[in-house]
């Protein structure tokens, strides 16, 4: 306080303020730079300080600030003549130690580790992870993920699901010559969803949704038996919940790496799209390789998977959501269905009645 | 003033040149408000966070947690009341303490948080919804332990800050608020903001001082009543937001300051009401800007991936991951961070420096006499709230 100093008395030493670090009170001190630091005002001596354990606080510009180890943690003596700064900074050996120790190189280093570490776990971890995890996860809880999906897949599509009788039928006969070459036990037909758009998936659980708009693109029953290997090798390999094991592991460490970095949401988001597509990309090229043995194993063309994503390609452009994309037609996927065009010498696997029935099977009134 | 606990040989009242005991100066008349003042050197402060958010860069965003740390050393340090500065005393390596903490608390709790949305979606499409609830309180309880942290690291004459409560408390007003809230749009909103501030005031203490709010909702609300119709139509008419919220932050912090007691001795902001909005013009300018220069380069790396590689640039994406657009994506992602880190310098400089350095000098502080001998008490907070508000995305600065 200015006012302050009108009362303090001449003084012999330097000056400074000292805070002794148990009570607020301002004190103007003399000290005395001897063997110890030493801290007086008129009436005696406050403190001695040794210099090994000075340390620098933070202060404003044009003040030093110190504290000392072996004080109370709070005690500050604040000195503004130059000199007297001077002099301090040479005799405090460790004056700015605290400051060394933390090292921004250290940090850094660290900072670099930790980086190189999480990037091994997401690129390496996760998907070891997420393989080795999911057998471990009672197929109940597939189930019930199932279910809350299909539940909220019911609310999305407004509860159109198609069962016209013999498009039904149909479809129960597909999908038990894919189940049998797939050797998947027996288990529940998909579920057709009324709505225009072209897409299928596998819900956790062993249900598989398949959308209208697939079969009205479809030209034959071999390329809703590919969708279907598709789908079946999803539900074969539990990708559903490789997914979710790895999604949230991967939105865990996202977050966790960027904390509250500002903007980040959008960089966790970003990060996690494209790691999350390249995993997935994987888990597709798995169901592929699915599809393309079972349609083998029916003496079907496994490409007919790939014209049928070439016809929503094509008609669809830039629809985002449709089939492609979750499953992004890349010229690789087209290329392995393509190439391994082997002779169809199988059997048709629908009749051309019951393939009528299966594109019927939202009502034949009904025009997509 | 409570009673004079230091030793006699401390007793050292001359120096002061006041009695403790009737907060006048020698000559009688009452001490004058002393200025809150800031000293902070903008260029200084600049090259701070743009090291830092080099730094950042780097380290995926680890460095985070001492940068943090030094922005508030550097604040704090500038930061003088009564001619004495204040002092931040918490560090970078407190923080990653804390934040493995939380990362340790918050694992299972996302993935008991999973498992009920999964049980509440079976029972009914998106009935997990409500759990947001949940979250919302636990990030109210962050706040609360967040700011305890910063606190008791907040020391001023020797003697710390500190505050006491229950974080577990102050999130169920928080979320009981959020009714009254719901139910009138958003009017009660002063109302909500006094009580809560009512209750974390007085839970601080300066040494032996205890806090209190002293603001209150009505004030709050004929101060900014109109800015509530003018929000609303800012939805519709976009330039006008950045006035509405420097208008309603201005209003906000000049309410919330003029509020503050510590024992005898309070606080008056005089913040004008319009002295926020150049600072949220000036950081949406340079926004544009920078985004301009995102597109800028985004074009060019199109552009040139596209010529190097033969690929037309609307097939760049549509190509899949081939080598190429590997490349495009990663010099993609590359500009991206660049753009962030120096969007995060220009909302520290702005909204976080020159706003505290506006705010600060606002400030007079009444009666300070009334702190000039308080005994230290308290003890630092550890920093898991502040790790947990980092978790969940709440933290402040």
């Amino acid at each position: 306080m200015t006012d302050s100093v009108d009362h303090a008395p001449d003084r012999s030493g330097p000056h400074a303020t000292f805070f002794d670090g148990s009570s607020s009170r301002r004190r103007l001190v003399d000290i005395a730079f001897s063997d110890r630091l030493r801290i007086a005002d008129g009436d005696g001596p406050l403190a001695s300080w040794d210099y090994a354990d000075i340390r620098r606080a933070d202060a404003p510009p044009g003040v030093l600030r110190l504290r000392c180890l072996s004080a109370p943690a709070l005690a500050r003596l604040e000195i503004v003549d130059a000199a007297d700064i001077a002099r301090c900074i040479e005799l405090c050996p460790d004056l700015d130690a605290a400051e060394a120790r933390r090292g921004t190189l250290r940090v850094v280093v660290l900072g670099l580790a930790a980086s190189a570490s999480m990037l091994g776990i997401v690129l390496f971890g996760l998907p070891l992870i997420a393989d080795r995890i999911t057998p471990l996860v009672p197929q109940e809880v597939d189930r019930r993920i199932g279910d809350a999906a299909e539940r909220q897949v019911r609310t999305v599509f407004g509860d159109k699901t198609c069962n016209a009788r013999e498009g039904a039928a149909a479809l129960s006969a597909l999908v038990g010559k894919v189940r049998g070459a797939a050797d998947l036990a027996p288990g529940q037909d998909p579920i057709v969803v009324s709505s225009p758009i072209a897409n299928a998936f596998a819900l956790p659980g062993g249900k598989v949704v398949i959308v209208s708009g697939l079969i009205a693109k479809a030209e034959n029953a071999d390329e809703i038996a590919g969708v279907l290997g598709h789908e079946f090798g999803h539900l074969k390999h539990r990708d559903s919940m490789r997914n979710l094991v790895h999604a949230g592991g991967l939105s865990f460490l996202a977050g966790m790496m960027f904390g509250d970095v500002s903007g980040s949401g959008s960089l966790v988001f970003a990060s996690r799209t494209l790691i999350t597509a390249s995993y997935s990309r994987e888990v597709e090229q798995d169901a592929d390789t699915f599809a393309i043995d079972t349609m083998h194993r029916l003496g079907r063309p496994p490409q007919a998977l790939g014209n049928l994503l070439m016809r929503i390609s094509k008609s669809q452009g830039g629809d985002d959501v449709s089939w492609l994309s979750s499953h992004p037609l890349t010229q690789d996927r087209l290329e392995r269905m393509g190439s391994d065009d082997v002779a169809s010498g199988g059997p048709p696997l629908l009749s051309s009645e019951q393939w009528a029935a299966l594109k019927a099977i939202c009502g034949p009134a009904r025009k997509i | 003033m409570t009673s004079d606990t230091a030793p006699s040989d401390l007793d050292r009242s001359q120096w002061s040149g006041h009695t403790s005991e009737t907060f006048v100066d020698p000559r009688g008349r009452p001490a004058p408000p002393e200025p809150a003042t800031f000293s902070g050197d903008r260029g200084g402060f600049f090259g701070l966070i743009s090291r830092g958010a080099a730094l950042e860069f780097v380290t995926l965003g680890f460095y985070r947690f001492w940068l943090a740390t030094d922005m508030r050393r550097h604040l704090w340090s500038h930061t003088a009341v009564g001619g004495d500065a204040a002092e931040y005393v918490g560090t970078g390596r407190e923080l990653l303490i804390g934040f493995l903490f939380a990362l340790a608390i918050l694992a299972p709790v996302y993935l008991l948080y999973f498992l009920a949305g999964i049980e509440a979606e079976r029972a009914k499409a998106f009935g997990s919804a409500p759990l947001f609830l949940f979250f919302y309180a636990f990030g109210q309880f962050a706040i609360f332990r967040a700011r305890r942290y910063r606190l008791t690291r907040t020391v001023w004459r020797g003697v710390r800050f500190w505050m006491t409560g229950s974080g577990l408390s102050y999130a169920v007003r928080a979320v009981l608020w959020g009714i009254p809230m719901a139910l009138t749009l958003g009017l009660v909103l002063p109302w909500r903001e006094a009580a809560l501030e009512r209750y974390k005031m007085r839970n601080s203490y300066y040494g032996d001082l205890q806090g209190r709010f002293e603001g209150r909702g009505w004030d709050f609300f004929r101060q900014g009543w109109w800015l509530y119709p003018l929000a609303i139509l800012s939805l519709a008419v976009v330039p006008l937001a950045p006035f509405v919220y420097g208008l309603f932050k201005a209003t906000e912090w000049r309410w919330w300051l003029s509020g503050l007691r510590f024992g005898d001795v309070r606080m008056e902001s005089a913040l004008g009401r319009g002295e926020l909005i150049s600072l949220y013009w000036k950081a949406i300018g340079w926004m544009l800007l920078l985004a301009l220069a995102l597109g800028f380069y985004l074009w060019a790396v199109a552009a040139a991936v596209s010529s190097a590689s033969g690929v037309p640039v609307n097939k760049l994406f549509a190509a899949g991951l081939s080598s190429g657009s590997m490349v495009f994506v990663a010099l993609l992602a590359a500009g991206y961070l660049v753009f962030l880190l120096a969007a995060s310098v220009v909302m520290r400089v702005y909204l976080l420096r020159d706003l505290w350095e506006r705010v600060i000098g606002s400030v007079e502080v009444h009666n300070l006499v009334a702190a000039d001998n308080v005994t230290g008490l308290g003890a630092a907070a550890s920093a898991l709230g502040e790790g947990l508000a980092d978790g969940l995305d709440v933290a402040g600065f």
